[in-house]
């Protein structure tokens, strides 16, 4: 048993306690509320809420280092859901992990990405004549499927309306999800385009909660959207690209950007309800469970319009159990996911994900998050659950009704 | 409105609303007791009786009793299903129209509107719809009362008390404790064992807040009974195959979460004003605080209201009748009713709070007279300090106290006694050099506490609302003048209205907080440069955490002081089980005793603060303005049969007979609660009363029919609410105590063809006698001995106002 010894005064007790209301993790009441919510539940391993908050809180940041419970926690903020003093769990373990002494916790896959991103603009290490050389190519294969010689995917195109930020799949293993897109875009009528100078829908700065580095990288989507002139910048569906880009944006580059944000489910709910996008649900017809991406529900409140357009294009939507605000992470959040060491480890912190899809009865699922997308599928397959795993977005492409 | 007969208006029929109303009854003040439920008795009338072979003192059943004391009172007007429609306010009083379109025109109003549990619901984590064993404290009340609980969980269910559900919750706006909900799970844990021995319960709680006597006592009892989990689940899974309730929680054992399986969750929900409420402020001009009560400064409820109970603020039964009482003599005062024959009172005890009582008794014009030592007494009071108490004598109103003072014997009469000495204060920190009190730190000026303090609180004692409440004061302070702060404790005691809002200023000021769970997870060594706390830290489990601290701050531990049982003798009145004035009987409680017009104020008799004993001083005032709780009765000694053998003067349990002037006995009506425990033990049967004699009572037996004899305040209200009636085959007879029963009178039933004899009364701690149940237990337990007395033929059976299910069980099981 090692003794610890308090330090109030400790790199990340300042950083912490100093916060205002809600980020004062002095205030923890020690209730143990979040103990009870975390989504690795009883799986072996993981993190103990309340005690890195108050590792956190009393100074003993080495101790929390050690623990290992930094890069185990999820930052899926379940437990502090419930936190009655509004301790946000994301904010604490992002900023331990940014400690310097925990560098090397950082997954060598983040760190490789980051790299990239921060080099070439793009996690995957996509450079900017590959960008061009794809959009081009993946554009001559829409004009087929849409069979209008006027159709394309445009890039670098100023004064747009829509400026789409796409997930780093969509330029490598999922070219087809970029096209599903671009009918959504074409079918809405307006002008849109994407960029060739950033790529990437996703933060990883935030994963290892250096506030430079998260910085850079949003600044490396808002600077180029800004010269295009854009007035909404649409972002594929991506959880933590979504919290930082919409929800927490001017926090992050320390001012208002110069354009609105939405996802594109959101953009496609909008036009369908103008009555410009129709879809056919007898394409889908089947009840759908919905899961709600952590970043996405929870922690920015984007509940309703994943669901509105899932229930366009399907036999209707069926909640989780719980879901919405005591929705459970998919169980590839904060980073996890993108730790290609990690399968074992996910596939613990997914079980929870596992039972309640089990507990649906249903053969179909969908969310609004590539990275969730992808763990979903791999718990689909892991535990036997035959269900098949859908983007929100790719459903409501697969059915759009497209007025030759 | 004239002055000659002011009518009051009364807004709630719970208990701080009845307990208003009985005591204005006491001065023949109308009433008009507006309720909008279509019973009185207000939340406290659906809650069970905690009762295990013992009361628990929760008050519950009280509320039964007020309220069938209310419905025989002709000075109060009750009306049910009835809300106010509208309610204009003047200089000359109010006119409300009730929505049944009455008008009534009151001098004064007292608003009583109580609370409403909080609904679980709100919090969706808890599911609590899903399963029907996820019940609220309420509903575990019914299940308790209804007798359900075994049908619904067998012989040897797993049960989990969840604590501050809807309480301490800055995030929903709550940010307050709801005072009741510890103890109230506490006396459920003791209940569910008693009823099902084989229960394993676990009670899972932020901060235990042990205050007062009684939850003292259960929480000693509970110790290795149930398991005490510190920190709360906040969800709940109901498995749908198995039906159990999984609940996720930190092992300390294994440094992990684990899963725990649950047949049944009780929500310990806090207190919340009542829905509707703003609207029924809006209707009465009133602005309550932004939590919905009463309690703070920035409430306003206007100058012709007085509001008590819970619309003031979350509180336990007993808090509320005493508040209900404090208003009525509050509206008494404001329109000058009060009664001017100010009798003395005579203040027993040392130190600052006998001293502080005497002193405000005085400023309220009652001549005082303090034995005791006070510094800096105020003017006014007598000071007795050098006298020595030989004996006390008489009746409220007429007491003397017999003393000697400087050789001289002397006698001092006065119409009431307060006893509050002051508690012993324990030298345990001896094995610890060095410590500073933490009064002494208290009073520091914040810039001239040492830099590094750790407070030690429950360490050395148990734990006061006091002590916490000038830790966390004087904690914040030194921290924000830039000291470095740390309160290690057991638990944080958030007493009243703004406790927790302190507790949560501390911390956000950077008040550090170590938890332990036992002491024997703390070891203390100091050195020359200061202290070494070495400690396991409850939220972190498989560490060891050291704090220095240059100094170290404790509390004064307080005891049990002889004085305490010297007084005990004086008065003829028992202490408690620890050794504190005051048996914890709800009958007397919160300030009051056995005896009219002996009271009890301060830490001599229980946890009190500084607002408490306010509180209780206006208490005791309230209570010498408006007469005792209960009614005393038409009891009197026929001279003409009396032998003198002064049996009766020995038994009151009420000190109510004295010895006149001829050396005979007699009854003095005002100190007199016609127990008519002397009418049965006179062997002369010399002493009358309006109720029936002894033979009387046995001749209520009929052949082959069962006879019980039902306690007035208890198992007879019990009978009365029995859903199907009584079996055919009963006679009830109401009697006014169980100490009313005697070995003869059973047997003469008996004798008279009874053929089943079932005494029934209060719980043991519970009769406002003292010794009923015991005197009934012991004289069935001697019938029933009689060799050749068939098992079962005679018996006593407790049951409570509250209790009808177990009553008409006790009745109708042959
Ligand atoms: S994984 Fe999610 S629920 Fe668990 S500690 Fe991290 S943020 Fe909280
Ligand atoms: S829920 Fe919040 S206040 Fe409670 S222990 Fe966790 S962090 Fe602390
Ligand atoms: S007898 Fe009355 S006070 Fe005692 S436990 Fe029962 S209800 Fe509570
Ligand atoms: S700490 Fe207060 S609010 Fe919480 S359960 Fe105990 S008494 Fe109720
Ligand atoms: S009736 Fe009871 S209280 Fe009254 S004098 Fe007799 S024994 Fe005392």
């Amino acid at each position: 048993m090692t003794t610890l010894h308090m330090n109030k005064d400790s790199e990340l007790a300042r950083f912490l306690n100093k916060l205002g209301k809600g980020d004062n993790i002095a205030e923890c009441l020690t209730c143990g509320a979040c103990n009870s919510r975390c989504t690795w539940f009883d799986g072996q391993g993981g993190p103990m809420p309340r005690q890195m908050v108050r590792m956190a809180a009393l100074g003993l940041d080495d101790q929390l280092i050690k623990s290992g419970m930094l890069w185990d926690c999820l930052i899926c903020n379940r437990c502090t859901e419930v936190c009655p003093m509004g301790i946000t769990m994301d904010v604490v373990v992002r900023k331990a992990r940014s400690l310097a002494g925990a560098d090397d916790q950082i997954p060598v896959d983040v760190k490789k990405g980051i790299e990239n991103r921060l080099e070439l603009g793009d996690v995957n290490g996509l450079t900017k004549e590959d960008f061009v050389e794809t959009v081009e190519w993946v554009s001559e294969e829409f004009v087929d499927e849409v069979e209008d010689d006027g159709a394309e995917i445009p890039y670098d195109r100023a004064g747009s309306k829509f400026l789409y930020l796409p997930n780093p799949r969509e330029l490598g293993i999922n070219l087809l999800h970029l096209t599903a897109m671009a009918k959504l875009f074409y079918a809405t009528g307006e002008t849109w385009t994407m960029s060739s100078s950033h790529t990437d829908v996703t933060n990883w700065g935030y994963f290892v909660g250096k506030d430079d580095i998260a910085q850079r990288m949003a600044l490396m989507v808002v600077e180029p959207a800004e010269a295009l002139n854009i007035e909404t910048l649409v972002l594929s569906e991506c959880g933590h690209g979504y919290h930082v880009l919409k929800h927490i944006l001017p926090q992050v580059i320390g001012r208002e950007p110069k354009f609105t944000v939405m996802s594109i489910p959101e953009l496609v709910v909008e036009y369908a309800k103008k009555g410009v996008l129709k879809f056919d649900p007898s394409v889908h017809p089947y009840k759908i469970a919905y899961h709600d991406p952590c970043n996405i529900a929870r922690k920015s409140g984007g509940y309703d319009a994943p669901r509105q357009l899932l229930s366009l294009c399907c036999d209707g939507v069926v909640e989780l159990n719980p879901s919405r605000e005591d929705g459970v992470c998919c169980g590839g959040g904060g980073g996890i996911l993108q730790d290609s060491t990690s399968k074992e480890k996910r596939m613990i912190t997914g079980r929870p994900k596992a039972d309640q899809m089990k507990a649906t009865g249903l053969a179909h699922i969908a969310t609004a998050c590539l990275s969730c997308h992808r763990q979903l599928g791999e718990i689909s397959t892991h535990f036997e659950l035959g269900m098949k795993v859908d983007t929100v977005a790719s459903l409501a492409s697969a059915c759009l009704i497209l007025n030759k | 409105m004239k002055d000659t007969s002011p009518e009051i208006l009364i807004l709630g029929g719970g208990v701080a609303g009845m307990s208003a109303a009985l005591a204005l009854s006491h001065r023949d003040i109308l009433v008009h007791l507006v309720e909008k439920t279509d019973r009185l008795g207000g939340n406290a009338a659906s809650w069970a009786c905690m009762a295990t072979e013992v009361c628990q003192n929760c008050g519950a059943c009280l509320s039964q009793e007020m309220a069938d004391l209310i419905k025989k009172t002709a000075s109060i007007t009750t009306h049910l299903n009835t809300e106010i429609k509208t309610l204009e306010r003047s200089d000359q009083g109010m006119t409300a129209v009730l929505s049944g379109g009455q008008t009534i025109f009151a001098s004064k109003a007292i608003i009583a509107t109580g609370f409403s549990p909080f609904d679980a619901a709100r919090i969706p984590s808890y599911h609590s719809d899903a399963s029907e064993r996820i019940v609220t404290t309420a509903e575990l009340n019914t299940l308790i009362r209804e007798d359900r609980l075994s049908d619904m969980l067998g012989d040897s269910p797993k049960i989990a008390f969840l604590q501050c559900v809807g309480s301490r919750d800055r995030k929903a706006g709550r940010d307050y404790c709801s005072q009741v909900c510890c103890k109230v799970s506490m006396r459920h844990a003791k209940k569910l064992r008693h009823l099902m021995p084989d229960a394993d319960i676990s009670l899972f709680y932020m901060d235990l807040q042990i205050m007062g006597k009684e939850a003292r006592s259960a929480a000693r009892d509970l110790a290795g009974e149930i398991s005490l989990i510190q920190g709360v689940p906040a969800e709940i899974a109901a498995q749908k195959n198995t039906g159990k309730l999984t609940m996720v929680t930190e092992d300390p054992a294994t440094l992990a979460r684990k899963s725990m399986d649950f047949d049944l969750v009780v929500l310990s929900v806090g207190m919340v004003p009542p829905e509707k409420s703003q609207e029924t402020f809006e209707t009465l001009g009133m602005s309550p605080n932004p939590w919905g009560f009463f309690n703070t400064d920035t409430a306003d409820p206007g100058p012709d209201v007085v509001v008590a109970g819970c619309a003031k603020s979350p509180k336990d039964i007993l808090g509320a009748r005493q508040e209900g009482q404090i208003a009525a003599a509050t509206v008494l005062k404001a329109l000058n009713l009060t009664d001017d024959s100010n009798t003395g009172i005579a203040v027993l005890g040392d130190g600052p709070d006998a001293a502080a009582i005497a002193a405000t008794v005085s400023a309220q014009g009652y001549p005082s007279y303090l034995f005791g030592r006070g510094e800096d007494l105020a003017p006014g009071i007598e000071d007795l300090s050098a006298a020595r108490m030989l004996s006390v004598d008489g009746t409220v109103g007429n007491f003397s106290i017999f003393h000697e003072i400087n050789g001289r014997k002397t006698t001092l009469n006065c119409g009431a006694i307060i006893s509050a000495p002051a508690p012993e204060t324990l030298a345990h920190t001896k094995s610890v050099q060095g410590t500073v009190s933490l009064a002494n730190y208290a009073k520091m000026p914040p810039a001239d506490t040492p830099d590094n303090a750790v407070i030690l609180l429950d360490y050395f004692g148990p734990e006061t609302k006091a002590a916490a409440r000038q830790a966390l004061t004087a904690a914040k302070a030194a921290r924000d003048a830039g000291k470095t702060v740390t309160i290690v404790m057991n638990k944080m005691l958030v007493h009243g209205p703004t406790g927790q809002q302190l507790y949560d200023r501390a911390r956000k000021a950077g008040v550090c907080f170590l938890r332990y769970g036992d002491p024997e997870d703390v070891t203390i060594t100091s050195g020359d440069k200061g202290f070494v706390i070495t400690m396991q830290e409850t939220t972190l489990p498989g560490h060891t955490l050291a704090v220095d601290a240059k100094a170290l701050v404790v509390p004064d531990a307080i005891a049990a002081s002889p004085m305490f049982s010297e007084l005990s003798r004086l008065l003829h009145l028992g202490l408690d089980m620890e050794g504190f004035m005051q048996p914890a009987n709800v009958r007397h409680r919160l300030v009051q005793s056995q005896r009219s017009g002996i009271f009890f104020a301060g830490p001599c008799h229980d946890d009190i603060d500084a607002d408490d004993l306010n509180l209780e001083i206006q208490a005791i005032l309230a209570a010498l303005e408006t007469g005792p709780l209960e009614n005393g009765g038409n009891v009197s000694i026929n001279e003409k049969k009396c032998a003198k053998c002064l049996t009766c003067y020995r038994v009151c349990p009420h000190g109510a007979i004295i010895l006149n002037e001829k050396s005979r006995p007699q009854i003095e009506s005002a100190a007199c609660f016609a127990c008519q425990a002397c009418v049965s033990n006179c062997p002369a049967y010399a002493i009358e009363s309006s109720g029936m004699a002894n033979a009387e009572l046995a001749d209520q037996a009929e052949k082959g029919r069962t006879l019980v004899l039902a306690c007035e305040r208890s198992a007879a209200l019990a009978a009365g609410t029995v859903s199907d009636g009584l079996p055919d085959n009963t006679n009830l007879v109401s009697i006014p105590c169980a100490c009313r029963i005697s070995t003869d009178m059973i047997l003469k039933a008996l004798i008279n063809g009874a053929q089943r004899v079932i005494i029934s009364g209060c719980h043991d701690g519970n009769c406002r006698s003292g010794e009923g149940p015991a005197i009934a237990a012991e004289s069935v337990a001697r019938v029933a001995h009689l060799p050749g007395m068939e098992k079962g033929r005679v018996s006593w059976q407790p049951a409570a106002a509250n209790e009808p299910v177990l009553f008409s069980r006790i009745v109708s099981t042959p």
